[in-house]
């Protein structure tokens, strides 16, 4: 790619999150243009959001298809409906409630997401603020953690949480969040710590306060848009989750969303699809719901975090 | 790095488990469930299949429990794939299930690894009876000696047929149907009924080993393969022209409409499994589906054993007595048998299998095929698989389809396969 | 997530990363401070990172270590690990199913990864002003990347690439020759890249921050100059963005190179992936050797070998943002 060089004004580009000058000629034509570009934008909008959806109305529509008419089949609509694969559903998966697989997929959701926040933004605040010996040593590590594909990891840390006695419990699943080895959280809320304005805590110094008093009391409250970036990529990372639960959990009321999904087939028995695709449309709603509570600081919190790469 | 001496590689091993040490952990203790203070005991058991197995299951071990009120039984099941995936994590880790599922691949494999129980003492001890067994069912999961498994269902391989198009094209697939009968039948089919004969039979290992048993062979010996390139070069080439004549299914549209099956997709007139997936093809398909005979050579041996699926305990079980008891209560009781029906297959002793009469027809069917079986006295003998196999009888699939698709050819596929083999069951 | 990646083909000091403002001349942290404060300050720096240290010795570094170690070892999961040198590599190296598994997955990454963040800049770009509605559409668009793999996905995916399916009927429509993408080797790999593509919501998001960071005042400035809709976007949006597109390039290459998910519930069945190894990426291939193929041994030298490829292109990609890259820095 070539360098275009642009008249870059340093004023602007150095604070993004400064909303930008009101200029009153702009905004009159801007207002002109708006009536006639709205149609066509949301026209063009539904266009590119027809394509981008027509797997997800596949879905819908394939949950009131009856079993033989889903596996193979072309066509987008059932012939004609039933809704049997989501009444079936009120029975139960394997004699359990379907309820008890949201609670468990819900709890670990949330117990991630409470880790990854707390010893996530401590690491990024002593690489971002502290300046301690070894730092650099550690942040390499930490990138480093990151090249190796899982599987070969698998196998090592089951032996190890199984010598702890953590196997069938949630411990295995939660742990490494709450000692923050997920190092994509650690190095986004570093990224948005670094861009914060270094005068609020050098003035916290001045007046006696410590690292735990400024990391609680300043850059915590700053960095709320990063933690909740944080917080939805854990949520949906950790619901649809399968490799942890599949190996960790033994007990099918201690089971996930994720794992229940893979109950309605088998090579050897009758397959359900019909349940399987209602029961994997039923599973997009929380994490739905919780993309569309949070979207807004979502947005949010990467424009301030200033991601420079 | 280096090829170092065994005191650096000591090293590395002490330092990889260093983290570990460094937290004070030590390698005692593996048993998985245990006791509690009024005596009871908890097992865990772990099986493959889906929902409507589980429920079954859990009918069963209600029943189990009432009669063994020490006996606490913990389940946990996943798809075949995603079992094995797990038992093999968990094995490994040195925690695997007290007793759970097993196939007749997987019993050298793991007796290799020391998983397997031997479960001959409980049976001397009397918590384990191997009496009334249908059809020599009783052997099927010794090993050299050891009890490695107890038959829990069994089954055939059969051919599945879609009855309409079969009716149709007026075949009529009779016991001791040549493979020339059955070539002709499938040719029949392409011609009159606008689809093709057979879905892919050349990559159906368990179905090659039967045409080899026709011919005084076998897929495996106790220790590698008990075929040459030369046999499977035939197979397989026969295998090449059919499907460039559409006698079999077109492989690409096989592998599109996967999970489901080509049979039951309509895209060929029959297809060969084992005798209890029957069921599936019911719940899948619009049509109705029937078992017919596997064609032979010789017009009268048609290479048949009786599979199963088994139970097998775990060697590192800390309650091998409960583990004996409850294998003996899933063959043995005649309630159980009413509950599972043939999910798993037939059931193995006459006491379950007279205990179950099925209702419905492809059941009846299934009933029947291997009445008929054990009748006719077709029946041999099978030799535990060498370890390995199973990687083996995926490479064959894999192979197969491959060549099946063009992006091999014959003498390359061929080669191939002996290659991954000896890797795989060398080891 | 593999964001974290980012510093990983540099000295990856946090001082030294692009992005990070310079040190402050006015004796803050950065200036020569007392022995004491030093020690103090690493007091605090040990309990800050006390849980990421306890999580890096207790969970990562141990099985990483061992990993490596077992790369030199033929070791089937049972067995004691037997140490054969590099005899996993030269095997590795000789094996045709592992070349082509490389290639798949190289072809992956060059065609995927692109589209990709095309499709995630296009719709950034539809998205960036503020209009009614904007969290509906911002919800649509992140949905699909909500859904994890499943056996519904690969039900869908292969509803809608199979022969006589929508899209081979768009592609006749068209005068293309069909055929259905899902049951063709050669094809199969175009319908994992579409169903990558279609998962843009996360470089999505993070090119919404970046084209919020852009001024309107400099549109406004080239529109007065004349510059039309395409040179704006050239001239302006790709500069003040390029940082973010940087973070995004580095991002999705790698998480493309780690692809497994995916493509094991489109083609995965025992032993293979896809139709004739179609979709065998290099993931793939290594859980193939180390899980169904209990081969830990050569399944962890697979894993190192992957770890240096994309440690290079990590370093490549560094190196050429130089070239490309503006940071505010770079402006001053």
């Amino acid at each position: 790619m070539t360098t275009p060089r642009t008249p870059l004004t340093p004023s602007a580009v150095a604070s993004p999150s400064r909303p930008p000058r009101p200029d009153p000629a702009a905004a009159v034509r801007a207002a002109r243009r708006r009536g006639a570009g709205s149609l066509a934008w949301h026209l063009g909008s539904l266009a590119v959001l027809a394509v981008v959806l027509y797997p997800v109305i596949w879905v819908i529509g394939g949950s009131f298809k009856p079993n033989d008419e889903i596996v193979g089949s072309l066509e987008l609509f059932p012939t004609a409906p039933i809704v049997e694969n989501f009444t079936r559903l009120a029975d139960g998966i394997a004699d359990i409630p379907v309820t008890t697989f949201f609670l468990n997929s819900t709890v670990l959701a949330l117990g991630s997401v409470v880790g990854v926040l707390f010893s996530c933004s401590l690491a990024a605040y002593a690489f971002a603020r502290i300046r301690f010996a070894g730092r650099d040593l550690l942040f390499t590590l930490m990138i480093g953690t990151l090249l190796l594909p899982y599987h070969v990891l698998l196998i090592p840390q089951y032996v190890l949480f199984q010598r702890l006695e953590l196997v069938n419990t949630y411990a295995p699943l939660l742990l490494g969040k709450y000692l923050a080895t997920e190092a994509f959280f650690v190095f986004l809320m570093m990224q948005f710590i670094r861009n914060l304005p270094k005068e609020l805590d050098e003035a916290a110094r001045l007046d006696g306060c410590g690292h735990a008093r400024i990391y609680w009391s300043i850059v915590l409250p700053l960095c709320r848009p990063a933690l909740i970036t944080s917080a939805i990529f854990t949520f949906i990372n950790a619901w649809n989750d399968f490799m942890g639960p599949l190996i960790y959990l033994n007990e099918p009321d201690k089971y996930t969303v994720s794992l229940a999904l893979k109950m309605f087939v088998d090579q050897d028995g009758v397959a359900n699809y019909g349940g399987m695709i209602a029961m994997s449309l039923i599973a997009l709603l929380p994490v739905l719901l919780f993309f569309l509570a949070f979207q807004r600081y979502l947005i949010d919190g990467m424009a301030t975090s200033g991601l420079k790469g | 790095m280096p090829r170092t001496g065994s005191v650096d590689r000591r090293g590395v091993l002490r330092l990889a488990g260093g983290s570990l040490a460094a937290f004070g952990l030590t390698a005692a203790g593996c048993g998985a469930g245990g006791g509690s203070g009024d005596g009871s005991v908890t097992i865990r058991y772990a099986w493959w299949g889906s929902d409507d197995r589980a429920k079954r299951i859990n009918e069963t071990i209600a029943l189990f429990e009432e009669k063994y009120p020490k006996i606490k039984v913990k389940t946990d099941f996943q798809p075949y794939l995603d079992f094995w995936k797990k038992f093999n994590t968990q094995a490994s880790g040195g925690n695997p299930p007290d007793v759970f599922q097993n196939a007749i691949g997987f019993l050298r494999k793991y007796d290799e690894k020391n998983v397997l129980l031997d479960l001959g003492a409980q049976v001397e001890a009397g918590h384990l009876g191997m009496d009334g067994f249908r059809a020599g069912l009783e052997k099927f999961g010794e090993v050299d000696g050891k009890l490695l498994g107890v038959p829990v269902g069994s089954n055939s391989m059969a051919l599945v047929i879609d009855e309409n198009v079969f009716r149709k094209a007026g075949i009529t697939p009779k016991p001791g149907w040549t493979w020339d009968d059955f070539d002709a039948a499938m040719v029949r089919i392409r011609d009159t009924q606008g689809r093709a004969g057979d879905s892919g039979m050349y990559g159906v290992m368990y179905l090659y080993d039967l045409y080899l048993r026709q011919h005084g062979k076998a897929f495996f010996t106790a220790k590698g393969l008990g075929f040459t390139e030369a046999d499977l070069k035939e197979w397989w080439t026969k295998a090449y022209a059919g499907v460039r004549s559409g006698v079999y299914a077109d492989p690409r549209k096989v592998a599109q409409i996967r999970p489901k099956s080509a049979l039951a997709a309509e895209l060929a007139g029959c297809e060969f499994t084992w005798d209890n997936f029957a069921v599936r093809y019911t719940s899948e398909g619009r049509s109705g589906y029937g078992l017919a005979p596997i064609p032979t050579t010789d017009g009268k041996r048609t290479g048949q054993y009786l599979g199963s699926l088994m139970l097998s305990g775990s060697k590192r079980t800390e309650h091998p007595k409960e583990v004996a008891q409850f294998i003996d209560f899933m063959v043995h009781d005649p309630e159980v048998a009413k509950i599972m029906g043939y999910d798993r297959g037939v059931p193995t002793t006459t006491a379950q299998y007279e205990a179950f009469e099925p209702t419905d027809e492809v059941n009846r069917d299934i009933a029947a095929y291997e009445d008929q079986l054990v009748a006719s006295g077709v029946l041999e003998e099978i030799t535990p698989h060498p370890s390995g196999a199973d990687v083996a009888e995926s490479a064959f699939l894999r192979l197969a389809e491959e060549l099946a698709l063009g992006k091999r050819s014959v003498d390359d596929a061929v080669r191939q396969f002996f290659s991954e083999s000896k890797t795989a069951l060398g080891r | 997530m593999s964001g974290s990646t980012v510093a990983a083909g540099r000295s990856a000091a946090p001082d030294r990363l692009p992005g990070s403002r310079p040190r402050s001349g006015r004796g803050g942290p950065g200036g020569p401070a007392p022995r004491r404060r030093g020690r103090r300050e690493n007091l605090a720096g040990l309990l800050f990172m006390s849980p990421w240290i306890a999580g890096f010795l207790l969970l990562t570094a141990g099985p990483m270590i061992a990993s490596l170690y077992f790369a030199f070892t033929d070791y089937n999961l049972f067995d004691a690990p037997r140490w054969i040198g590099l005899d996993n590599f030269t095997e590795m190296f000789a094996d045709a199913r592992w070349r082509h598994s490389v290639s798949v997955t190289l072809w992956y990454v060059v065609i995927g990864t692109p589209l990709k963040l095309a499709a995630a800049l296009g719709v950034a770009l539809l998205l960036s002003r503020k209009r009614r509605g904007q969290a509906f559409y911002r919800a649509a668009f992140y949905a699909p990347s909500l859904i994890g793999a499943s056996v519904s996905i690969a039900i869908v995916w292969k509803a809608i690439f199979s022969d006589d399916a929508v899209v081979d009927r768009a592609q006749r429509l068209f005068g293309l020759p069909g055929g259905g993408w899902v049951g063709d080797p050669d094809m199969i790999v175009y319908s994992l890249v579409a169903l990558t593509v279609w998962q843009f919501g996360a470089p999505m998001v993070i090119f919404l921050a970046g084209l919020k960071q852009v001024p309107v005042s400099l549109y406004e400035a080239a529109e007065v100059d004349g510059a039309g809709p395409l040179r704006r976007f050239w001239n302006i949006t790709l500069p003040m963005i390029s940082p973010v597109l940087f973070f995004n390039v580095l991002l999705e290459t790698i998480h493309s190179f780690q692809i497994f998910g995916s493509a094991y519930i489109l083609g995965g069945a025992g032993g293979t992936c896809g139709p004739a190894d179609g979709t065998l990426v290099y993931t793939c291939y290594l859980y193939i050797q180390g899980f169904e193929n209990s081969r830990m041994g050569m399944a962890s030298a697979m894993a190192w070998m992957l770890l240096l490829a994309v440690g290079l292109v990590t370093a490549v990609l560094f190196r050429s943002q130089k070239r490309w890259v503006h940071y505010e820095e770079a402006a001053r």
